[in-house]
């Protein structure tokens, strides 16, 4: 049986985006790959939603951007993750896990 | 970023705007070209890779658009900004009026001059504050008003207003206890 691919809920792109961001510097395109990477290819994204999110993620100081060269020798607009995205990044992943907890608490129930 | 970063930034998206358009799509454009590579690495002809990487972007205009707006948009509250602003101004009229002071006069015209000078300096200074807090107290009141004084009442409407809200109240309508708005006003007090 073929993986279905599920949808994102509201505002876990964000996290998604610092998780990515959290093993380097990458230009759009590499974050949309290593999203899929990280999450076995499981999760679907329409990949241009990414530039509003990290235009979103930038102008909040988590991220910071500058034009580089990429490795194909083309210019590419890179991105990073500043001190306060750090922070932020631990605790979106505290309320993500308390929040999954939860859920899967309610789903148990009897 | 901090707040500095982010004013300048936003004081060159504003002024700049065709700059930053160009920027966003340049890096659009780039995800589009990378996605259109690694499609014809996996098989597809030029022409069938490009359109699957355009489908897969989604509505590039659309996110061109968002991404510039969310450029041209300032990261914090711009009230602290507004408001060293009107000290500012109000530090260049005080200078001002104490410059009109300290000028020396040799004639009554001179000092009375002067005098208009602080006058007018003074009235501006507290018409300007007066209308700016009258305008923030009024907010969305106001706003209400104006939209509902823009319809015209049709028969047996009046306009109220109880400090909140603004809106045409037709006085013959009955509610569900069969009360007219007239008749609800008392009962409520």
């Amino acid at each position: 049986m073929g993986k279905s691919k599920a949808g994102l809920l509201q505002g876990t792109l964000d996290m998604l985006i610092l998780k990515a961001l959290s093993l380097g510097a990458l230009h759009g395109y590499g974050i949309g790959q290593r999203i899929a990477q990280i999450s076995d290819d499981a999760l679907k994204i329409e990949e241009g939603s990414l530039y509003p999110g990290l235009y979103r993620l930038e102008r909040r100081g988590w991220i910071d951007s500058e034009w580089d060269v990429s490795d194909n020798n083309q210019r590419a607009k890179f991105y990073k993750l500043t001190r306060t995205g750090r922070k932020q990044l631990i605790l979106e992943e505290q309320n993500w896990e308390r929040l999954a907890g939860a859920t899967m608490k309610a789903l148990r129930a009897s | 970023m901090s707040r500095i970063k982010a004013t300048i930034r936003f004081l060159h998206a504003r002024l700049h705007p065709d700059q930053i358009a160009r920027e966003v799509e340049a890096e659009l454009r780039f995800h589009i070209e990378m996605r259109t590579a690694t499609n014809v690495e996996s098989g597809m002809t030029p022409d069938e890779a490009q359109l699957a990487a355009r489908q897969s972007f989604g509505d590039f205009h659309r996110f061109k658009t968002e991404c510039c707006e969310i450029s041209r948009n300032l990261s914090f509250d711009p009230i602290p900004l507004k408001m060293g602003l009107h000290i500012a101004l109000a530090a260049f009229a005080g200078a001002v009026a104490l410059w009109a002071v300290n000028v020396p006069h040799h004639s009554f015209v001179g000092l009375f001059r002067q005098l208009v000078a602080i006058t007018i300096l003074t009235y501006l200074f507290v018409f300007v504050r007066r209308a700016r807090s009258r305008q923030r107290l009024a907010g969305d009141h106001m706003r209400d008003i104006f939209i509902a004084e823009r319809e015209k009442p049709r028969k047996n409407e009046f306009f109220v207003s109880d400090g909140r809200e603004a809106r045409h109240v037709n006085i013959a309508s009955h509610d569900e206890e069969g009360l007219t708005p007239v008749e609800r006003m008392f009962k409520s007090k």
